[in-house]
């Protein structure tokens, strides 16, 4: 010990406790040293990359933005870049005004938000069945979990469209109904089929929320639960009391995810909607407006572009407001997982 | 003392019998709850989901007929649709193989860029928050509708470039990110220095792509950086002390602890760049269902879907046995 100390205490009198050190040697000591340039550097290089990368991300909404306020003679000058020479507005008047934007916004919100609470209930009583109850055929019903987050669901696009056309449970419907002389109903053009696929656990990336859940409620101690057990609760009533307020994070990262992907969702929505036209969703306002029709002009294919552009712009405005204050929750809960082996 | 004894003996048998009986009891009605618990996905998968993967498949194996009188009529072809997929259909196979390829280059490049970027996001450092919201951008906005627009300006783009060709005009400067990063002509540097040509060659396709990785590794970073975030710190402070590198650290501690997400996330993105919209196969699949490339469309493309499927389900199998074989697990249940 002794042999270790004295030299350190050496040269803690020179350097720290020596009043005769001017400003020029104290600087010198302690920033002109290998130690103190080395992190320099990489605390240099690490913000130039992180940087360079944040510009890669941010660099199409960039164009996309000023692209949105650019009048059609901007696409055809050559001075034009990214500031627009006359700046308008009415790209995105016409958008709001004839594509129907506030009653596409209205209906995708309501859709997004029930969906995205549906799926965050079902997943985490899913989950938690899995990771907390052994029960026999629970690991099966598991692989079936983990093969609904393989299939893609292109493959099923064809049965989907037949299931939810001709609602019927294992030919059972058809069995009842032709008997009464009925027709099977058709669910098509109403939430219907994705309120029941969201309910039962099978909408887009359900699976993998479910599996997230399932690694969340493994890493929180069976303690917990034997507590509420001995003290006379049921395991319903441990889950609602103790279970989901230790999990709100996690589930606020679930609906967040649910409800963006719900919100920016084309497969579904196209599937499902495409015979109503009353029932206008986000992807139906990515279309060109009459009054903008460039037809012939020279600048024709980077106008509609940009006007493509804002179409996305204006249905992603929602969803980054959104983000934005739930960011911290979201990463919070992101952290928290222990998404883990 | 015969007398005594019985009842005591009877005491002593009663006691673990009616023990066992409750325990069972609980267990049985902790499996009911569990059941209880996955019941919603319990149900909707016996009743809607194996029905649909029975009559997709079904589907792959028929051919739909008009009916003169109108209506539709499925006839049972067998793999006829698979030989059509294989054999006839000249580019589906070709798709295929170069999607293949391409996965084959993609997937390490986005595992090792998000394992990457989630370390360098773990770091303590001015704006960590402001880096850390710009990166998961990605994770809410590349899906679905943005793709689908993405996919509409290029096809509008390439039909005008055609156009442009033909008519000699100039073209428009088109707006993408790839239009800064192919400025910087990286590939020629390494050309004259006569060094490694493939890995230049992968190096710089990557360095081209850097938009697409970007994007498609959101997902991955968020799953790296709560990996990370379980690590003990004590860990790092003892290796601190012991007087290991940085480098050392990270292929010692860091790397071994990360490896289970290594391994999750070399499967999540085989899934995911194989499922996108914007996926080779998948646009090939989803035209060929639309009837794009004849009749018979759907059965065609359903044969093609389970043909992909299989073989994804082969890949990510593959993968994930090779990769569990040099997975470090810390604690072991």
């Amino acid at each position: 010990m002794n042999s270790f100390t004295k030299p350190k205490l050496k040269k803690y009198e020179k350097v720290q406790f020596d009043d005769k050190l001017t400003f020029g040697q104290r600087f010198k000591l302690k920033y002109i040293n290998p130690y103190f340039l080395r992190n320099l550097l990489i605390k240099f290089f690490r913000f130039v990359f992180l940087v360079g990368i944040s510009y890669i991300v941010l660099f199409p909404f960039i164009t996309k933005i000023s692209g949105s306020f650019m009048s059609i003679t901007d696409f055809v000058d050559v001075q034009v870049k990214l500031i627009p020479k006359n700046f308008t507005l009415d790209t995105y008047k016409a958008i709001v005004l004839e594509n129907k934007y506030w009653q596409a916004l209205l209906n995708t919100s309501i859709l997004s938000i029930g969906l995205g609470a549906i799926q965050m209930i079902v997943c985490a009583l899913v989950g938690y069945g899995f990771s907390k109850f052994k029960f026999k055929g629970s690991s099966l019903l598991f692989l079936g979990v983990l093969l609904t987050m393989i299939i893609p669901h292109q493959t099923l696009q064809m049965s989907l469209f037949m299931k939810f056309r001709f609602f019927d449970i294992w030919g059972i419907g058809g069995l009842i109904t032709s008997a009464l002389g009925a027709k099977l109903p058709n669910l098509l053009g109403s939430a219907w089929p994705l309120i029941i696929m969201s309910a039962t656990g099978l909408a887009f990336r359900n699976g993998l929320f479910i599996f997230v859940m399932r690694q969340f409620y493994r890493g929180i101690p069976d303690e917990l639960e034997e507590a509420a057990y001995v003290d006379g609760a049921g395991p319903l009533r441990t889950f609602v009391q103790i279970i989901l307020p230790l999990s709100i994070p996690m589930m606020v990262t679930i609906f967040m995810f649910a409800f963006s992907w719900q919100w920016s969702d084309t497969f579904y929505t196209n599937l499902f909607f495409s015979s109503s036209s009353n029932f206008i969703l986000m992807p139906d306002i990515v279309k060109i407006p009459a009054s903008l029709n460039s037809k012939g002009f020279v600048g024709q294919t980077a106008f509609e572009t940009a006007i493509n552009n804002t179409c996305g712009l204006l249905i992603l405005l929602p969803l980054v407001v959104v983000y934005l204050f739930a960011q911290k929750t979201l990463i919070q809960g992101i952290e928290r997982s222990g998404v883990t082996g | 003392m015969n007398k005594v004894a019985k009842p005591q003996q009877a005491a002593v048998k009663a006691v673990p019998a009616k023990k066992r009986k409750r325990t069972q009891s609980l267990n049985k009605k902790k499996e009911r709850m569990g059941w209880l618990f996955v019941a919603p996905f319990a149900i909707g998968f016996i009743l809607l989901y194996i029905p649909m993967v029975f009559e997709s498949i079904k589907y792959s194996f028929e051919v739909t007929k008009n009916l003169p009188g109108g209506g539709i009529e499925q006839i049972f072809v067998g793999f006829q649709n698979y030989n059509y997929a294989l054999l006839e259909d000249s580019s589906f196979t070709q798709t295929l193989i170069t999607n293949l390829q391409q996965l084959v280059l993609d997937v390490p490049a986005i595992v090792i860029f998000s394992l990457f970027l989630a370390i360098l996001l773990n770091q303590k450092m001015v704006g960590r928050a402001a880096f850390r919201a710009i990166f998961f951008i990605p994770v809410i906005t590349a899906t679905g509708i943005i793709e689908s627009i993405e996919l509409r300006n290029s096809l509008m783009n390439v039909i005008e470039q055609v156009g442009n060709l033909q008519s000699g005009t100039s073209e428009i400067s088109t707006t993408s990110a790839n239009d800064i990063i192919s400025r910087v002509d990286v590939s020629r540097i390494f050309q004259g220095m006569q060094v490694g040509q493939e890995l230049v060659g992968y190096v710089v396709s990557m360095v081209n792509n850097v938009y697409a990785i970007v994007n498609r590794s959101g997902v991955q970073m968020l799953i790296f950086l709560a990996g990370l975030q379980s690590i003990s710190p004590s860990i790092y402070e003892s290796c601190y002390i012991e007087g290991a590198s940085a480098w050392e650290t990270f292929w010692k501690i860091t790397f071994p602890m990360i490896s289970p997400m290594i391994l999750v996330n070399a499967v999540y993105t085989i899934i995911d760049s194989f499922t996108r919209q914007s996926n080779t196969v998948m646009k090939y699949i989803d035209e060929t269902m639309k009837g794009t490339y004849g009749a018979n469309g759907y059965p065609h493309g359903t044969a093609m879907a389970w043909m992909y499927f299989l073989i994804v389900i082969l890949i990510i199998a593959l993968v994930a046995g090779l990769m569990s074989l040099y997975v470090f697990y810390q604690r072991k249940d």
